[in-house]
């Protein structure tokens, strides 16, 4: 399929370093078992456990073990590679074909095949509740073309597909389920081909899942059930992980690293994420709409000191929206902005901005965004930007800067991963996306590159596409991307083989409760 | 005056209660509303563009008037039923249904913790004011009022389910199923919230009792000869016992209210964490459920009170 390149071999091997440094033990002791329950805290209640219907980024935590993708993704890089698809194929560049996994069935016993592989993928780009039509807008037709084989015909040419369907696009639902359920959707009633399958979902309380004894995956999966609480005060979820009541917790902060580890029963794992911290800008108003005002800002952050005051080091600083892990990583792009205050100075010199003249951003209010916060505010008024950040709850700050509303001139938030980085860029950098926050234009090349990345399967050409993307966006600072934050994964020193992903969805593919 | 039936009592505060819970939730509704933030963004998921969040607005009727979507909610209310969550389909009713009994048995707890130690707290403080005991237990209250619950919640957490081990640290468990466990997770919650009521009810009643006993006819009885603890249990206790009933009528309200900071800091799903969860994401259903409910509650327990409180005392007219 794909050739591995002596860049993401290094990747592989910068990657791996990262988790083994504190994570090595967290990898199995001793032959791997069956049974027990395995008791998570999760930060917050799924939106929906229906894939197309759903809305948070942190449901995906609930959707992987209940439901199988078309494409699964490598840990350490996100490198599509097979899932329910056992192979994919660009026949031609609009041409997808999926050859599909004979054998397999849902969780209600309907038959996976291609009928229902179709099934799914037309329902998530044209139903009217699919929230992830956008993710399938390049698909024309998909048609079934043999009794394990699906090819999807392409508006366009779109080798971010197979990605995509490692994520809500390629969760396979029952047929069968979703024709019996009320509305056509199954928020409540999921029925999927996963690893594990649906018993209760007590809203803000508890999600039970048991063990799919059909499963595809031989001696998958280990665990009887998951037991997954939901505890969003995440120091809450970290004493009932050190009070034994749960075996893992997802999503500390960095800070609650060194607490944690001052229990003896317990384990801490890390590995870097596509999780950035950033601010986004609004580039259609003042300041912003001046390219020397955002090219400032990116010198005047002190990236590594950033990481190391706001994140307890646990983080790796982000100069671009992609870390050094990922394949698509572009090493130049990352030099663009060095810590440089007196050129940041400069910059704004050249600009007619006014040295002091107050900046709104919009923020967060919690513990850990106002200390994100301080430290910006400080490094900030180092090249003259007097920055001021206005708190509000997270639905709410959102909505006043990406909403009509576009009030601030920038952001003070965070990008979640996406298993294909030209999601990333086409969702935050084209006109019209709902996360450029003014809806202002971008340079047509930009809107070319992306497209470009798009249009070819070969790795070394779309990584080349995206080194075009990345390197437009950084040098018309269209953002200013602050670190990528490891995820922070506690865990009873009983589980055994949990590994970190790229992605910094938890998914519990091997995890296994020993003794 | 003549004394009219309890049944005429409970229907006249029936029918003053409805204007009460249409006030409270329309105003709820209408601060949600008035708030920024939009429960359609989130419907709309991670990728959504400004079509799908106005389509998404007409798919669940967000773009109908304001006026209009209350009226929908509250017809069905009339109904019987207290419609879904916005965003999981849950029905707010089973919502409700299982978060009260966990935070009802919380203030149960409390309550109980609260009477049992705040009780004769009060009576020995009252028995000779400006002794020691009096200072002493006068410092325990004021410590009692001015620690934060939550405070107190984490430091009895960290000594009791981290270090001893005694009792869960988080959750909660339900009553019906296995009541020990069920109280093995409610208590520490409880306690938390007792302290407030505690020093609250030993304060009030150790002022209740003093002008009690400095009044004529105690003085009448001593003179009697009657001794100190029949005049303080046979008459003291049951005229300062509207006081009481006063005093825990305020306390169960209050301490349903505390228990929306507390259920965080013990991740208990009870009714303040469901309207916590609710208000933050905006799915006003829940919200207007909670709302009604607590309502409901208030109203009754001000209502038993009262009635309580005319059967302890006759002189109160109805």
């Amino acid at each position: 399929m794909m050739m591995t390149t002596r860049r993401e071999v290094m990747a592989l091997i910068s990657g791996a370093l990262a988790t083994t440094t504190l994570g090595g033990r967290a990898f199995a002791e001793g032959a791997p078992k069956k049974g027990g329950t395995l008791r998570i805290s999760a930060p917050a209640n799924p939106s929906s456990l229906d894939p197309a219907t759903g809305g948070a980024g942190s449901d995906h935590a609930f959707l992987f073990t209940m439901y199988d993708t078309l494409t699964e993704w490598e840990f350490d890089t996100l490198k599509p590679k097979p899932g329910l698809a056992e192979s994919w194929k660009f026949t031609d560049p609009t041409t997808l074909v999926l050859n599909i996994r004979a054998g397999v069935t849902f969780h209600d016993g309907t038959p996976f095949d291609a009928e229902a592989v179709k099934f799914n993928l037309e329902r998530n780009r044209s139903d009217a509740k699919s929230n992830i039509k956008a993710d399938l807008l390049s698909v024309a037709a998909v048609e079934v073309t043999g009794p394990q084989q699906v090819t999807l015909k392409l508006k366009t040419p779109d080798t971010a597909l197979p990605g995509i369907l490692s994520d809500r696009a390629g969760m396979m639902v029952s047929p069968t389920a979703l024709k019996a359920a009320e509305g056509g959707v199954v928020t409540r009633k999921p029925v999927g081909a996963g690893a594990y399958s649906f018993v209760s979902w007590a809203d803000g309380e508890k999600i039970m899942v048991k063990r799919n004894e059909k499963y595809w995956k031989p001696e998958r999966p280990l665990p009887d059930g998951i037991e997954i609480s939901i505890i969003p005060e995440l120091t809450t979820g970290a004493r009932s992980v050190t009070a034994g009541q749960n075996d893992l917790i997802y999503q500390l902060p960095p800070r609650q690293k060194v607490i944690i580890e001052r229990a003896s029963s317990v384990k801490v794992v890390h590995g870097p994420t596509l999780y950035v911290f950033q601010i986004f800008l609004n580039w259609a108003k003042p300041p912003f709409d001046n390219i020397k005002v955002r090219q400032a800002l990116n010198f005047a952050i002190d990236r590594e000191s950033f990481v190391k005051a706001a994140l307890a080091g646990l983080a790796e600083p982000a100069y671009m929206n992609l870390p050094r892990a990922h394949w698509a990583y572009d090493a130049e792009v990352a030099k663009l902005y060095p810590y440089d205050p007196d050129k940041a100075r400069k910059l704004l010199a050249e600009a007619g901005f006014k040295e002091g003249t107050p900046i709104e951003f919009g923020g967060y209010p919690d513990q850990d965004s106002v200390q994100r916060q301080e430290i910006l505010i400080e490094q900030l008024r180092k090249a003259g930007i007097n920055a001021r950040f206005v708190n509000a709850p997270v639905a709410e700050a959102s909505a006043a800067f990406f909403g009509p509303e576009k009030k601030g001139a920038g952001l003070l938030s965070a990008w979640t991963g996406r298993p294909d980085p030209s999601l990333t860029y086409s969702l935050m950098f084209t006109k019209d996306a709902y996360y450029n926050g003014g809806r202002a234009p971008v340079p047509a090349e930009l809107e070319a590159a992306i497209k470009e990345s798009r249009a070819s399967e070969d790795i070394d050409t779309r990584r080349k596409a995206f080194s075009t993307v990345q390197r437009l966006v950084m040098e018309n600072a269209f953002v200013a991307p602050l670190a990528f934050q490891f995820e922070l994964v506690a865990m009873n020193k009983k589980v055994q083989g949990y590994r970190p992903n790229l992605l910094g969805k938890p998914k519990y593919d091997d995890v296994w409760l020993g003794s | 005056m003549a004394r009219r039936s309890p049944v005429k009592v409970v229907g006249s505060r029936l029918v003053q209660a409805l204007p009460v819970i249409l006030l409270a939730t329309f105003m709820v509704f209408a601060l949600l509303k008035l708030v920024p933030g939009d429960i359609a963004v989130t419907l709309a998921g991670d990728n959504a563009t400004d079509a799908r969040i106005t389509e998404i607005r007409k798919i669940y009727g967000l773009d109908r008037p304001f006026l209009v979507q209350y009226g929908a909610w509250l017809g069905n209310v009339a109904q019987g039923d207290l419609s879904q969550s916005l965003l999981t389909g849950e029905k707010v009713a089973d919502s409700i249904g299982r978060a009260f009994p966990n935070t009802l048995l919380i203030v149960v707890i409390a309550l109980a913790l609260a009477l049992v130690t705040g009780i004769p707290m009060g009576v020995m403080a009252a028995i000779k004011p400006s002794g020691w005991i009096d200072k002493l237990i006068s410092m325990l209250a004021s410590l009692g009022v001015a620690v934060p619950g939550f405070w107190l919640a984490m430091i009895l957490v960290a000594e009791f389910s981290l270090k001893l081990n005694w009792l869960p640290a988080t959750g909660a468990k339900s009553f019906s199923a296995s009541p020990v466990d069920a109280i093995r997770h409610a208590l520490l919650p409880g306690v938390a919230i007792a302290a407030y009521g505690m020093a609250e009810v030993a304060r009030q009643l150790r002022g209740a009792l003093l002008e009690v006993l400095s009044s004529q006819y105690v003085r009448t009885l001593h003179a009697k000869g009657l001794s100190m603890s029949r005049i303080l249990w046979q008459h003291g206790l049951k005229n300062v016992g509207v006081n009481l009933l006063t005093i825990i009528s305020l306390l169960v309200n209050r301490m349903l209210a505390a228990t929306v900071v507390i259920e965080a800091v013990f991740a208990i799903p009870g009714l303040g964490s469901l309207i916590v969860r609710g208000a933050i994401q905006r799915d006003f259903p829940i919200v207007q459920g909670v709302v009604f409910t607590m309502v409901v509650v208030v109203i009754a327990v001000n209502l038993i009170t009262d009635l309580l409180c005319a059967a302890v005392d006759p002189r109160i007219e109805q």
